[in-house]
């Protein structure tokens, strides 16, 4: 057993962990953060992506101790008290979610993508998600929910939704 | 007259919980001393077997394994009952259960499962259905590996035949597809008072709550079925996997017990597309018209009917594809083999024969010298048409529009080029 | 997984005393998307994982002179994105982008594909070309080994269990060089190499001076195309001279892959492979 520290979604958290556990394992089990799935364990499906430190990740990649200190942003930290993330809006109205099992992942590269480009083209968007399987939806519409969620950023003020 | 819901755009009622991270999939639920459940999985095709599971049952922390002794009906199945709840005398492909681990921990259970020994007496395995349908093929399961024959018949081919101008025969094989839905198998169950509730993502709960009565000999009202979020399915959660092993666990030890499986075993545990081996035989005349097909369709099942026989029914039934024929004759058959078991999956036996009768198409207008699409505008169904199978499609046959809509983009130079 | 002891390093010295103390029973970890799956395999069953993916000392890409030095702990988004490395190694940076998906990109680092040594490993075959000699330190000393030495077969690297690579250091590339890299996989993102190609040439008076081939996914691990090369060498820029060169590897792979599967299929991709390869690297030589 080990002590780690992690700030999550803002909150600054102490954790005792086994020292074989997955960062995903601690958001799911112990912090109960479960909107962050996994979908295969190694790293192909980006069901278990959460923001670390800026970038994307998946939390099924990384050992729980190797976390230690960072700022993590999971999907349970994008919408804020006055309402919905804009990329949380745009998924809602296009029509991006079925299962929705692939969506916490999907919203969190959009963001990291957005963070860093408000004006990606649609190839960007596709390159951004390209660590993203969706077995539903055939993409277009995710495509085009973070193609509207760009706009949405791209006008000062809104950030905020429904 | 203007509708409430046509013509506008609609938000999913489950579209907030699932964009926000709320929607409750089964393994995010977690109740207070639950415990965890680990199946023990066949690792060969087609052997008896003999279990010892004691070795295991002395590991701290491990509270039962179930076997076969423990299940008062052993079967279950959506048409047949030819599933072992856990293979009692034998296993018929890589994946069948054997035995179900509950312990206080999934890492205990893990490590139970491993000292569980299986001795398998293998026996002759089949995995060609072709090979599987001959007399003297090892059998499956007590009868014969053909378990399902559908015949399809109209006009008189062989007349037919001679008069055509143009014949193609071809064979076309389809591979075995898995649904690879994004939410591995998962489930939580626990006593409800005298009640076993089990929540599981399924696509079948009415039918997942008769299997576990009738599994573990308990009334219908005695069990209750929760679907909580459900990641994916595509017809792939239509057989029971988890669910009775969970409402047995729990209805004996009286705890709530939770199992989630990992991709790998989702894989070997819910059904596949079934693999097609097609004949096709098509004849049409000097003008263009079909005249006669003549198809030969063998599914394979794997180890288990599953849903083999509505399945092979439709790939009969849809053998000609959208077009007009008025000689036909099609024999479709499902057939067992040790391969993994072959169930629902979108489509459900209409998606296969396209791969043949669309390419039987291409190759009759290749040697009509028409042009592919000319070929089918001159046979495909439309309002008054009459199907092999006798049906008079008597409402809604937009085919034509559809082929033009096809036509009118391919010629268009100003494609979208974006792939999808 | 047996772990049951884990240490997140912050400082050189401190790792390699590490290593030095867990010398038989531990594991470095660093971006861990290859070690991570293979300990939940139990492929591998270290007791101690150490990590050095915070390790600033071993991060990041610098100039020295005439040398390019990449941290080992450098993740394959940062080598992507590094504003030092120049047009010519364009072929480095394209090596790095197709690795995996962002998410494994944003964390796994060029040190730790080269010590797993898949004979797929994206960036091998490109550091190979580049002639590169890895700086390897445990607690009482440092040395050096060409990359090529480095590796000995699949999976298998000559790094010792209380050593860690620590940097990797080519030559900067000449305005007359430039460096090529083409991918074949089934689909452009999490696919790994069916086969790989990486041309490194030096080009003058439109003649190849030098020309230096690696392939991965070829081989038990990424290999130098010596015969190639020296067939190449000295010969005019210009189709004939990329025909002879495909079909020498062409005729390198069937000799090394007779009697495996997939033997006729690699034997003719490849040639399209090293062809878009040299066709990359000879236009940067000359921009």
């Amino acid at each position: 057993m080990k002590k780690i520290n992690l700030k999550v979604n803002g909150v600054d958290y102490s954790v005792e962990i086994e020292e074989d556990v997955r960062l995903l394992d601690v958001l799911r089990n112990q912090l109960r953060l479960t909107g962050t799935k996994e979908g295969c364990g190694e790293g192909e499906c980006g069901a278990c992506t959460i923001i670390m430190d800026g970038v994307t990740v998946n939390s099924c990649m990384v050992m729980a101790f190797q976390a230690e200190g960072k700022e993590i942003i999971t999907i349970e930290g994008m919408a804020t008290k006055s309402g919905l993330h804009p990329i949380q809006r745009a998924f809602l109205e296009e029509g991006a979610v079925q299962c929705g099992f692939c969506i916490p992942g999907m919203v969190l590269s959009a963001k990291a993508l957005l963070d860093k480009n408000l004006t990606p083209n649609r190839e960007e968007i596709r390159e951004a998600i390209s660590g993203n399987l969706c077995r539903c939806t055939g993409y277009n519409k995710i495509v085009d929910a973070i193609d509207k969620a760009s706009k949405y950023m791209g006008k000062e003020g809104d950030v905020n939704g429904i | 007259m203007e509708y409430k819901i046509v013509g506008h755009n609609i938000l999913r009622v489950d579209g907030l919980a699932k964009v926000t991270g709320k929607a409750t999939y089964p393994e995010d639920l977690y109740m207070e001393g639950m415990l965890y459940g680990k199946t023990l999985r066949s690792i060969k095709t087609h052997a008896y077997i003999t279990v010892d599971t004691k070795e295991a049952e002395k590991i701290d922390g491990v509270i039962k394994i179930f076997t076969h002794k423990d299940i008062p009906h052993n079967y279950y199945g959506v048409l047949f009952k030819d599933h072992e709840v856990f293979c009692s005398k034998k296993v018929r492909r890589i994946g069948d259960p054997i035995a179900f681990v509950v312990a206080i921990t999934e890492k205990i259970a893990e490590k139970a499962i491993k000292a569980i020994t299986v001795e398998y007496d293998e026996i002759e395995s089949v995995f060609d259905p072709v090979d599987a349908m001959k007399e003297d093929a090892p059998l499956i399961h007590d009868r014969s590996n053909i378990l399902y024959h559908y015949k399809l018949r109209r006009g008189n081919i062989e007349e037919a035949f001679q008069q055509c101008s143009v014949i193609v025969e071809n064979q076309y094989k389809t591979s075995m597809v898995d649904h690879a839905f994004l939410q591995p198998e998962a489930g939580l169950a626990y006593m409800e008072g005298d009640t076993v509730v089990v929540c599981a993502a399924t696509q079948y709960p009415h039918f997942d709550q008769l299997e576990i009565s009738e599994a573990l000999n308990i009334p219908q009202e005695k069990v209750k079925i929760i679907n909580p979020a459900v990641g994916g399915a595509f017809g792939g959660r239509e057989d029971i996997t988890l669910q009775i092993h969970l409402a047995l666990a729990t209805w004996v030890i009286g705890k709530p017990v939770k199992t989630v499986y990992s991709r790998e075993e989702s894989f070997v545990a819910h059904s596949k597309r079934h693999p097609m081996i097609m004949n096709y035989k098509t004849g049409a005349d000097a003008n263009g018209k079909l005249l006669a097909m003549e198809a030969n369709i063998i599914g394979d099942t794997g180890a288990y009917a599953s849903w083999a026989i509505n399945i092979m029914r439709k790939a009969g039934v849809h053998a000609t594809g959208p077009y007009e024929i008025p000689n036909v004759k099609v024999d479709s058959y499902a057939v067992y083999t040790n391969n993994p078991f072959a169930g629902a999956m979108r489509g459900f036996g209409a998606a296969q024969v396209p791969i043949a009768h669309e390419q039987q198409m291409d190759m009759l207008a290749e040697k009509l010298k028409i042009d592919p699409i000319t070929f089918r505008l001159n046979n495909c169904f439309k309002l008054g048409s009459t199907t092999a199978t006798g049906q008079v499609l008597e409402e809604s046959v937009p085919l034509i529009q559809c082929i033009e809509a096809v036509r009118h983009k391919l010629n268009s130079k100003a494609n979208d080029t974006e792939g999808v | 997984m047996d772990v049951n002891k884990t240490y997140k390093g912050v400082a050189l010295q401190e790792v390699l005393t590490l290593l030095q103390q867990h010398e038989n029973t531990s594991k470095v970890i660093a971006g861990g998307t290859d070690l991570i799956i293979q300990l939940r395999e139990c492929k591998v069953t270290p007791q101690v994982l150490i990590d050095v993916s915070s390790l600033e000392e071993i991060k990041g890409i610098e100039i020295i002179e005439n040398r390019v030095s990449i941290g080992a702990a450098t993740t394959f988004t940062q080598l992507v994105n590094s504003p030092f490395l120049n047009n010519g190694l364009e072929g480095l940076k394209e090596a790095a982008k197709s690795v995996g998906s962002p998410q494994i990109r944003n964390i796994a680092t060029v040190g730790g594909n080269i010590c797993n040594a898949s004979p797929a490993a994206d960036i091998i075959p490109p550091l190979l070309v580049l002639d590169s000699e890895l700086y390897i330190s445990d607690i009482n000393k440092s040395r050096t080994i060409s990359l090529e030495k480095f590796l000995i077969d699949k999976g298998q690297v000559d790094l010792k269990t209380n050593e860690l690579l620590c940097h990797i250091q080519f030559n900067n590339i000449k305005n007359n060089q430039g460096l090529g890299f083409s991918k074949l996989g089934l689909r452009k993102s999490l696919a790994i190499a069916r086969i790989s190609v990486a041309v490194w040439v030096e080009v003058e008076e439109n003649t190849y001076k030098q020309v230096r081939i690696a392939t991965g996914a070829c081989s038990k691990l990424g290999v130098r195309e010596r015969e190639v090369e020296a067939l190449l060498l000295g010969k005019p820029v210009e189709e004939k001279t990329m025909q002879l060169g495909a079909e020498a590897l062409k005729t390198q792979l069937e000799k090394r892959l007779a009697g495996r599967k997939g033997m006729e299929y690699k034997r003719e991709a490849i040639q399209g492979v090293f062809k878009e390869a040299l066709t990359k690297a000879t236009y940067l030589s000359k921009t």
